[in-house]
């Protein structure tokens, strides 16, 4: 019997000394890795590998690091970035050099780079013919694909010279979102090499008649859906980007090579370049700490004591990404709706986010703020003055003042109650009743210890100009599936007030940030129902207006508007890379670029 | 000559009383007394200790957060969104201590009937009742919570009444194998000779005849149910911010290991620690108690 007594008091000793071992045992450091001047490893994020080398992606494979991948081997058409501190177009690694709009703005022209395959053959207007046939042909097996957009709105396609093509579009479109959003999903392909239906077919135009473009589609498809060939298969052998695979496993540990016939101007500095899996973010910071990845990632957390990474021969630099950070309002709640329908209410809400304090203490300075629709990590041409300014700096005091002023008055307890019930300017507003407390519950994801602390201070701001908050902590996939609870078809419940999961980032755009799929009436993920016929109008305009000023008249007024409580946002990783590598501005699109990346003499 | 002095009669020791040896041997058991004092200092620490150092550990200060340990104000420092250190183990102490308790408790009650009536009654009746007890513990009890976490909103009531169904199974077997002992007794046959129900044995005979047995089980799942409380704490789904426990204050601490803020982890840790020592020690020393085979030490 006292074996079975000392068991259990060992039980709890056990667990402290266990917490002591991780306090203490884990520091250890291991030998670093000599990084040769040659080569440069990097971590891709936790529980995902490469898995895909043809350009056209299937609907599985459209992870970031397949796209950023297969870039570096077939260039986009037009690739956008944010490279060069502003999200644009990156003509250097674009096949495009130029293009003109015609003057009804209904085709473009556009003049290709003077890159070349890797056999010699010239990169032509062909191969984006080539490109657009296969995937108009077999539109529903691609990644990616909306119906009416890419490649369905292409009218005619038509080869001016070897170099030169123009594309004729159903209707107008914005410029931006045209170039941005549609043409940088085009990637030239070489039709000289791949336009054949088995793998000892002749090379044909197989890709302008419709059956057998499929049959092309079908042979190419299944030829990437072999990992263990991309090395040694001659398709894949034929690049025009500055690498070519050298190997690539199962496991999705990718190495790329130097493209010794590369022409372009975007000639990589690095010739090797190793991108290696990991199972979960732990492993990726212990081979961290061992300093054996050149390029990896910690936890927010961790920007606590950056020393721990400096002193192994790293530097932290934070990355952000395109990305904006929410909480929606449901307005479609039977009881809370009439509440966030108010203006003054969603103002108040906002007043109460300090969003400069949660970024730089919760998030240690690995989030920015977020006043609108439009990222603001990285300077754009689409992010209003407004939005920029935050029409709602953090003031308890306007707070309370707006809540005060329409009736709005502290019952016992503390919590507001509505005491002037009605429509007018200094009443409650529509649908609210004498009584109503104010009283929010957020759904919020769980799991970060970052959004545990800023869902709390936003709970004692709330607390404080007497709106009573409570937190409902529940698993990602929980939250998203609550999210679209009220829109699910017959669904009986409708019971979430605000959801948070954002903990990543609630939403990253392509280059040209629209909102069609996120804040348009009837969109998916626009969750919280948010119906503004103003913003309905000015979502449509983004992708159709000529207005180059029509972004940020969106950004204005969702700013202002408030559909959901803009929230600070998180960076895509909090990077750490060895001292002398050189990485250039990370990409906001969550993209690399492994040809910019240097070693330091 | 010799004077005849009246025999006196020789001084006996008065005869103790069951009770009075059991609490020799208690007091003789040093792990007991130490159980005893350590579970009164912490039950003053967290339920007097705010009259003392008051905090506001409902609203955050983020112009005050990590501030180490000796800081005016806060002796223990404070966390990362501000709340003080010191405030927050008294409140975490006063959740940790209340559920293990209730939930022990309510364990131990549960149990207690489930395993009396399936010994007293045998047969079928136990067959399926002991069957239902297997397979209860069966399910791990930490999967179930976190589970029953992420359906419902963790609060206080419900991690008391989720731990304590959880947590009966034991006591369910220990008072089963005592009660088809005593079913057998002469006194419990003299009731339902004398016409007494199958209740009233089992109320009035089985249960109070196992109380030695439950008593100590009971220490020992109050210990039990504070460290339950706080491995899902530790996992994240335990109460929602602001309420908090020791074991929500360790997983909060642990993010901050390599910033060498010992006083997130330590503490909590140490609380844990020493209650859960201290009630089991107890618990030993109750069964020192209760043991009436046992002899003074």
């Amino acid at each position: 019997m006292r074996t079975t007594v000392m068991r259990r008091l060992l039980a709890p000793i056990g667990i402290a000394a266990a917490a002591v071992l991780v306090v203490t045992g884990c520091t250890a450091q291991g030998d670093e890795a000599s990084s040769g001047k040659d080569s440069v490893s990097y971590a891709l994020p936790a529980g995902t590998g490469p898995n895909w080398i043809l350009p056209i992606s299937s609907p599985d494979t459209m992870a970031t690091h397949n796209s950023a991948i297969k870039a570096t081997m077939w260039p986009r058409l037009f690739e956008y970035n944010g490279t060069s501190g502003t999200m644009e177009w990156d003509q250097k690694a674009s096949a495009a050099k130029e293009y003109e709009f015609s003057d009804d703005n209904l085709s473009v022209t556009i003049t290709l780079a003077d890159l070349d395959w890797s056999d010699g053959e010239p990169v032509s207007s062909r191969d984006v013919e080539f490109w657009y046939n296969l995937v108009r042909f077999n539109a529903e097996k691609t990644g990616g694909y909306s119906a009416g957009l890419i490649p369905d709105n292409i009218t005619n396609f038509e080869i001016v010279d070897e170099k030169t093509f123009t594309l004729t579009f159903s209707q107008v479109y914005n410029e931006e979102f045209l170039l941005a959003n549609q043409l940088s999903l085009v990637y030239p392909m070489p039709q000289h090499a791949w336009d054949k239906t088995s793998a000892d077919g002749e090379i044909g135009d197989f890709d302008r008649d419709e059956a057998s473009a499929v049959q092309v589609f079908d042979y190419l498809f299944s030829e990437a859906k072999d990992m263990k060939t991309y090395a040694t298969n001659e398709l894949w052998q034929t690049v025009s980007g500055p690498y070519v695979v050298k190997s690539w496993s199962d496991s999705g540990q990718v190495e790329l090579t130097a493209n010794t016939k590369y022409t372009g101007e975007d000639t990589p500095s690095i010739p090797n370049v190793t991108f290696l899996p990991f199972t979960s973010a732990d492993a990726e910071m212990n081979v961290v700490r061992s300093g054996e990845v050149d390029y990896g990632y910690v936890t927010s957390a961790q920007l606590t004591n950056e020393a721990q990474f400096t002193d192994l021969g790293y530097r932290v630099e934070p990355w952000a990404g395109w990305s904006i950070t929410y909480m929606p309002y449901n307005f479609a709640n039977p009881e809370m709706g009439p509440i966030f329908d108010q203006l003054y209410i969603r103002q108040a809400l906002q007043h109460a986010v300090d969003q400069e304090t949660i970024s730089d203490v919760i998030w240690h300075g690995a989030a920015t703020p977020d006043y609108g629709p439009v990222p603001q990590t990285q300077d754009s041409a689409y992010l209003s003055k407004e939005q920029k300014d935050n029409p709602y700096p953090f003031d308890l005091d306007a707070a309370a003042k707006l809540l005060a002023d329409h009736g709005w008055t502290a019952g016992s307890g503390g919590t507001l109650e509505c005491t002037a019930p009605g429509t007018g300017a200094d009443q409650c507003g529509a649908g609210i009743e004498a009584g109503k407390k104010l009283e929010i519950v957020v759904t919020t994801q769980n799991g970060s210890q970052e959004t545990d602390n800023m869902m709390s201070e936003i709970q004692s701001s709330l607390g404080k100009i007497g709106v009573a908050m409570t937190i409902d902590s529940k698993p990602l996939d929980s939250v998203l599936t609550e999210a679209q609870s009220c829109k699910t078809e017959g669904s009986t419940t409708c019971s979430w007030q605000l959801v948070f999961f954002g903990t990543a980032g609630s939403w990253y755009f392509p280059a040209y940030p629209t909102g069609e799929r996120v804040f348009a009436k009837d969109t998916k993920w626009n969750a919280g129902q948010y119906d503004n016929p103003e913003a309905e109008e000015l979502i449509t305009q983004m992708t159709a207006s000529t207005d180059s000023e029509i972004s940020q008249k969106y950004s204005a007024l969702l700013a202002q508007d408030l559909p959901v409580m803009w929230m600070p946002n998180p960076v895509y990783q909090v990077s750490v890379i060895k001292d002398g590598l050189d990485v250039g501005h990370q990409d906001p699109g969550a993209s690399f670029f492994p040809q910019r990346w240097s070693w330091s003499e | 000559m010799t004077t005849a002095t009246a025999a006196q009669p020789a001084t006996q020791p008065a005869a103790r009383s069951p009770f009075r040896r059991g609490l020799r041997r208690f007091l003789q058991n040093k792990l007991a007394l130490f159980g005893v004092v350590t579970i009164v200092l912490f039950l003053l620490f967290c339920f007097l200790g705010p009259l003392l150092h008051p905090t506001d550990q409902v609203h955050t200060d983020l112009k005050s957060t990590m501030l180490p340990p000796g800081t005016p104000g806060h002796p223990l420092g404070t966390d990362d969104v501000g709340y003080d250190v010191l405030g927050r183990l008294m409140i975490g102490g006063q959740v940790s201590i209340l559920i293990g308790l209730a939930a022990g408790i309510l364990a131990t009650v549960i149990g207690t009937l489930w395993g009396a009536i399936a010994g007293y009654v045998g047969g079928t009746v136990d067959a399926v009742m002991m069957r239902v007890v297997d397979a209860g513990i069966a399910i791990p009890a930490t999967f179930l919570l976190l589970i029953l976490s992420a359906i419902m909103r963790p609060s206080v009531p419900l991690m008391i009444v989720v731990i304590g169904l959880v947590s009966w199974l034991v006591p369910a077997r220990l008072v089963r194998a005592e009660s088809i002992s005593l079913k057998s007794r002469e006194y419990v046959l003299a009731i339902r000779a004398m016409g007494g129900t199958h209740g009233r044995a089992v109320v009035k005979h089985i249960v109070p005849n196992t109380v030695g047995t439950i008593v100590v089980n009971a220490t020992f799942q109050v210990a039990d149910a504070i460290l339950l409380v706080a491995y899902v704490s530790f996992l994240g789904m335990g109460l929602q911010k602001p309420a908090t426990d020791w074991g929500a204050m360790l997983t909060g601490g642990m993010t901050y290991t390599y910033a060498g803020a010992w006083w997130l982890i330590f503490p909590a840790g140490l609380c844990i620690v020493l209650t859960v020592c201290a009630f089991n020690s107890i618990g030993d020393g109750l069964r020192d108690f209760f043991d009436v085979k046992g002899r003074d030490r």
